[in-house]
Order: C-alpha cells, then sequence, then structure tokens
C-alpha cells in the first residue's frame, strides 16, 4: 500500500513526490522524483504530528522533535481516506472525521445546539442565577435597592402624612419577624391598589384603605406584603423579569444597556404582578401573621371578597384576575376554618379605630369640600 | 526574467480552497465548546479556525500551515487578564475614594497603560504569528525590536496628535513599513515600498469623493487601497526583488461586498462562516507575487521558537488584525 504525497525536508523549500508506505508504527518514505536515488526516510509514528484541522481535500503533517521540521502534504483521496480511518489519535481527530461525514447533517445538529443552549440560558440558567443574586443580597443593598426604587416613583405618589402615621402605628403594634424595618405609607389614589418595595417600604393606595371594615382585614393585607418583603419576591421577580433582557444586551456587547433597562423599568416596580406560587406563599405568609397577633383569620378571605366585589366595577390593578381571587378566597377560608379559639389582640383594634377616625375624618373633609 | 530552466520562477498565485459548508462545522462547533465552557474553550476555538484559513490558503500548490496552540494562546489571554484585573481593581480602588484627584490619576493610568501596550502588542504579535507560520516547511520570523517599535508609536502618535491627525497616513506607513522590514520568510526578505504622501492622498480622496458620490466611492478607495498595501510590498531573494501585485477591480469589490452584506443581514448572521469562505476566496484569487521568485530554493534559517501569545490575543481583544 502506497499513497502520493508531497515531502519537504525543512531545510529547503523544494518539494518532493514521495510514496508513504505506512505501517502501525512507523512510515517509510521513499522518493519518486530524485533523478539520483535518495535514500528511504522513516518516520516515527509517535513522533508525527498532524495539522489539527479538518479540511477534506488535504492531509498536512509534520515531524521531529528538532528543528528543521519534516513536512508532508498529500491530495491523494487513497491517503486522506486511511489517515480519516485511521484509530491513532497522533493521526486523525474522530470527532471532526464523523462531524464532517455528513456536513449539512452536523451544521443542523450544531445549529440546534447553539439554539437549545441559547434558550436554556434563557429561560432556566440566567433567571436561576438571577433569582440566586436577588436571595442572596445583603439586607444592606436590599434597602438601598429599595430606597432608589422609592425615591424614582415618590413624585407620582401623593402621600398622605397623618394617615400614614397612623397606619404606621398599627403596624407597629404588630408582631412581626421581619429582616427588614417596615416603613408603611398611605398615597392618595383611586386605585385599589398596595405594593411593597424591597427592603421594608410598603404603600397602600387610600381608596383601598378606605373598603377595608376591621383590623383583621387590614392585618391581612399588610401580612400578604410583608411576605413579599420578607421573602424578597420583588428582587426575585425583578432580577427575573430583567436578567433575560439583561443578558440579551449582554450577548449583543450593550453593556450600557443594563443601567438603562433598570432606570427604565422603575415604573413597573408599582404595578408588579408575581407569579401564582410566590402570591399564595404570600397569603399563607399573611395567615400565620394573623395567627400569631390574635387576629381573625377570615379577614383574608373577607379582604379578597372586597376586592373581588370592587373588582366587578372596575378591574383594579391589583389582583385583576377573577378565577385567581375565587380560588384564593376559597384556600384561605379552608385555613380559616382551621383556626381554634383565640383572645381578642384589644391593642391592634384600639390603633385600628383610631386609624379608621382619621380615614372618616378625611373623608368628611373632602364631602365638605366638594359641598363647598 | 532570465530563462534558466529548472527554476521555479513563474508569476505564483494564490488560491483558498475552504468550502462555506466545511468551514461552518468547524465554526460552529466551535461556537458550541465555547459556550459550554463559558469562553474558556475560546483560545482553543481561535487557533483551529486560524488553523482552517492557513491549510486553506496555496500558494504555488502547496498549503500554509499555522503552528499556534491553544495552550499558546491560552496562557497569552491569562498573563493579559493578570494584567487588566490589576488595572480595574486600581480603578475600583479610585473609585472607592471617591476624591476625583485620585480617580483621574487611576483613570489616566488605565488609559494610558492600554494604549501604551499597543505596540508591544503589535511586537508580540507580529513575532508570535511569523514563528507558527510555515510554508513548503519553511517558517516565518520576526527580527523587529520591541523598544524601537514602541518609540516609533509614541513619536508617531503624537505627531499625529499634533497635527489633528494629517500624520496619520505617515505614521501608518512608517510602522507598516517597520514591522513587514523585519519580516523574514527562511532567507527570503520583506519590505515596504509605500510613501506616506500616496496613502495620505488616497484617504483624502476618499474623504471627498465619499460624500460627493454618496459613499459609491468607497470601492475604488478599497480597490487603491489594497492594491497600495499589496504592490508596495517587495520580496527579496539572493539580491533579486519582486513585488506583490493586487489586481481586484472596484467591480469584483463591491460584488464582494454587497453580496457578504445580504448574506449576513438575510440569515441573522447565520452564513458568517460562508461569507468568512468568500471573502479569502476573493482576496486570494486576486493577489499575487511577480514573476522571478523561486520557491523551489528557499533555505530555512534559524528557528525562532517565540510562544507568547499574549500579545496576539490583546490585538484581538481590541478587535486588530495585523495583515
Amino acid at each position: 500500500m502506497a499513497f502520493n504525497a508531497t515531502y519537504f525536508d525543512g531545510n529547503s523549500s523544494k518539494s518532493h513526490s514521495v510514496e508513504i508506505y505506512p505501517n502501525y508504527s512507523s512510515w517509510r518514505i521513499s522518493f519518486s522524483d530524485s533523478i539520483l536515488p535518495k535514500q528511504d526516510i522513516n518516520w516515527q509514528v509517535n513522533d508525527i504530528k498532524k495539522s489539527e484541522v479538518y479540511t477534506k481535500d488535504i492531509v498536512v503533517f509534520t515531524y521531529g522533535k528538532d528543528f528543521p521540521f519534516q513536512r508532508i502534504e498529500s491530495a491523494d483521496i487513497d491517503f486522506i481516506d486511511y489517515i480519516n480511518n485511521s484509530n491513532n489519535d497522533l493521526l486523525s481527530t474522530k470527532v471532526d472525521v464523523v462531524l464532517h461525514k455528513s456536513v449539512g447533517r452536523s451544521i443542523l445538529i450544531l445549529v440546534f445546539a447553539i439554539i437549545a443552549f441559547a434558550i436554556g440560558m434563557y429561560f432556566y440558567v440566567i433567571p436561576t442565577i438571577a433569582v440566586g443574586f436577588a436571595k442572596n443580597l445583603p439586607s444592606k443593598s436590599v434597602i438601598s435597592f429599595g430606597d432608589y426604587v422609592y425615591r424614582t416613583l415618590s413624585p407620582t405618589l401623593t402621600i398622605d402624612n397623618k394617615q400614614s402615621e397612623k397606619l404606621q402605628d398599627f403596624v407597629d403594634a404588630l408582631t412581626i419577624q421581619s429582616e427588614f424595618p417596615i416603613d408603611i405609607k398611605v398615597a392618595t389614589s383611586d386605585d385599589l391598589n398596595a405594593f411593597a418595595l424591597s427592603g421594608g417600604k410598603i404603600v397602600v393606595f387610600s381608596s383601598l384603605l378606605e373598603k377595608i371594615q376591621n383590623e383583621n382585614q387590614l392585618a391581612a393585607l399588610i401580612g400578604h406584603e410583608i411576605s413579599h418583603i420578607e421573602n424578597r419576591h420583588v428582587l426575585k421577580s425583578v432580577s427575573r423579569n430583567l436578567s433575560s433582557a439583561i443578558f440579551i444586551s449582554i450577548i449583543f456587547g450593550d453593556v450600557n444597556g443594563v443601567t438603562a433597562i433598570l432606570g427604565e423599568n422603575a415604573h413597573l416596580f408599582s404595578q408588579l404582578s408575581y407569579s401564582r406560587s410566590l402570591e399564595k406563599e404570600a397569603d399563607i405568609f399573611g395567615l400565620e401573621l394573623l395567627r400569631n397577633n390574635n387576629l381573625d383569620l377570615h379577614g383574608m378571605p373577607e379582604l379578597f371578597q372586597i376586592l373581588k366585589d370592587e373588582s366587578l366595577v372596575d378591574i383594579p390593578a391589583y389582583l385583576s384576575n377573577h378565577p385567581i381571587l375565587q380560588d384564593r378566597i376559597q384556600y384561605t377560608s379552608e385555613i380559616a376554618e382551621t383556626q381554634k379559639s383565640f383572645t381578642e389582640n384589644t391593642l391592634l383594634k384600639e390603633k385600628w379605630v383610631l386609624l379608621k377616625k382619621e380615614l372618616q375624618q378625611n373623608i368628611e373633609e373632602q364631602k365638605t369640600e366638594i359641598d363647598e | 526574467m532570465e530563462v534558466i530552466s529548472g527554476l521555479k520562477t513563474e508569476k505564483k498565485k494564490f488560491s483558498y480552497f475552504g468550502k462555506g459548508s466545511e468551514f461552518a462545522v468547524i465554526y460552529l462547533k466551535n461556537i458550541v465548546l465555547t459556550v459550554l465552557t463559558i469562553g474558556l474553550y475560546y483560545p482553543w476555538a481561535k487557533v483551529e479556525l486560524l488553523k482552517y484559513h492557513y491549510q486553506s490558503t496555496a500558494l504555488d500548490q502547496n498549503r500554509f500551515t499555522f503552528h499556534g496552540t491553544g495552550k499558546e494562546v491560552f496562557r497569552g489571554f491569562i498573563k493579559l487578564y493578570a494584567v487588566i484585573v490589576v488595572l480595574y481593581a486600581l480603578v475600583l480602588y479610585a473609585l472607592q475614594t471617591q476624591n476625583t484627584v485620585v480617580l483621574g490619576f487611576a483613570m489616566a493610568t488605565f488609559y494610558l497603560f492600554f494604549i501604551l501596550l499597543i505596540p508591544f502588542a503589535i511586537h508580540g504579535a507580529a513575532r508570535y504569528r511569523a514563528s507558527r507560520s510555515s510554508w513548503k516547511g519553511i517558517y516565518f520570523k520576526y527580527l523587529g525590536d520591541r523598544m524601537e517599535l514602541f518609540w516609533k508609536c509614541v513619536t508617531g502618535a503624537l505627531l499625529t496628535i499634533v497635527t489633528l491627525g494629517l500624520y496619520g497616513s505617515w505614521f501608518s506607513v512608517d510602522i507598516r513599513k517597520y514591522v513587514i522590514s523585519h519580516l523574514r520568510f527562511g532567507n527570503l526578505s520583506f519590505d515596504f515600498k509605500g510613501k506616506g504622501e500616496t496613502l495620505f492622498w488616497i484617504n483624502l480622496k476618499f474623504v471627498f469623493l465619499f460624500y460627493l458620490t454618496l459613499g459609491i466611492y468607497s470601492f475604488w478607495y478599497f480597490k487603491e487601497l489594497w492594491s497600495f498595501y499589496a504592490d508596495n510590498t517587495e520580496i527579496t531573494q539572493d539580491g533579486k526583488k519582486v513585488n506583490f501585485r493586487f489586481t481586484m477591480q472596484p467591480g469584483d469589490i463591491f460584488e464582494l461586498m454587497i453580496v457578504n452584506f445580504f448574506l449576513i443581514a438575510f440569515t441573522f448572521g447565520l452564513a458568517t462562516p460562508w461569507v468568512a469562505v468568500r471573502t479569502f476566496k476573493f482576496i486570494f484569487r486576486f493577489l499575487e507575487i511577480e514573476e522571478g521568485l523561486d520557491t523551489d530554493s528557499i533555505q530555512q534559517v534559524k528557528y525562532d521558537n517565540y510562544d507568547d501569545a499574549a500579545g496576539d490575543d490583546f490585538l484581538d481583544i481590541l478587535d486588530i488584525d495585523l495583515v
């Protein structure tokens, strides 16, 4: 078995036509073009260096431990076949041979692999990393992030200081085990809404507060929002939502886009919608808070009933989905039924009465203003 | 031309034998490996793509070979990142002090250092690429002096700034001449004979005609520019000089660029490997060496075993390519 090739001795660029007689452990190279007979050369297979790249129509090898290196180039199809079928890693790379056997199929598989990888990154890896990041961010940073968002939002909010103070009194009277100090505000608005920001800020809109009939319902609402804060739902959702956008801007090399994304999305923080599982987690947490404070667990389903009734008239931004709301009334009621007898929390009742008085006064003031 | 029988001194043509689909397999395989390793595989990917282009390029029926390894390129990146990390640490430290003077000093150091690294990177890249390139078993070699190139770059850059960019053409020619004239291929040497003023006029014409012709002049500009680079590059063999020739016409450049543009635009970049192959095919089809070079009698000289790829990597990061 002899194959045709071109040989270079490494000392000069003169090309020699040669015949190669490959063996398992060595190649014999015999000169076919010399006018003067030249002696055969032996290449030990262990010292042969392949070119480490696949080109279909040519194989190239260099040889020798010390400079100058000898070289062989061959376009002999039989030799190329011999190399491609060789099991010796020193001569051919199996993966490349397989990949180049059916080029079209390989391209399809590789493109598919790249797309699958990108999708996996986009929908699974990146959000998981983002949520992990949100979970492990130090409290100090969470608080300053919340403050930043609140500062951005505050120009759009009309805070009622008197009501806020009374509501804060109510919150302070609650027994809460919280990583973050809770700072609650009442904002004048017709929207039936309340939202929590990272690091302890809660904003309740006045119209929602007016609809609430007792301390149990109020504590249910607050407990629910505190859960969002405690479990870092805001940060997790934001990281998850923005991680993909951030990932895309990194892929396209637009790192400046990352800061822009955060800035542009500040307005969304007041209308964040959480996944069903996060909402449920918050509901359960809220019920737990009611129980720990000797309040009636029925406050929670009652709160949802109020929202449901109201949303028939006007769909609020806060929990607009009826079936979900119905579902939540159901499971919170079931949990509420399990509550055993408890001693009434008079302190909270007192605080609630004070707050309600303030609310009543406010409504009357508004009425007289309108009358005048 | 002296006709001596047995000498291979006819006109030498380059040709590129790469195939789009074949290169696509290699290109995509390397993307997969690079993303799976969060970028760690990049040096090996870079080397394999280079090897492919080299091995697909023939002159006088023989292929070029790139002998670099992923390991060398990887080590280069490690060195480079060490420097970059130190520079970033300096800037981060300065940011923390909240002192504008310290911050200004740190930023200045950062940028200055980055810019001053460029001549060393050019030196390193030229030396690494040359020592890792061969044809017909003969190796290239770069004999330039690091500091000489550095001072050339510093004075050239300063003059360019002082003249508001006018000196740029002379600067660019000066550096090209330095690098090419210190390049060896076995016992062949090279030189670049282009003049700064020629490049200056080529660029000046471009500035004026580009707007007048709504950009159409670009094709003539590239023809002039590439011909300027190729036609002024000279090979010396045993005292005898021959030139490169670049014979592409503006129409060819138009065809190359327009088709490449549409290929990329309509396939969302998927055609990148085909475009790369097409471009190499085009360029090498029009590149030749005048008659007179005897490609069978080039003698090997001492080997420059330079395995430091950091300079090459730095130019890679800055997206500058030699040649």
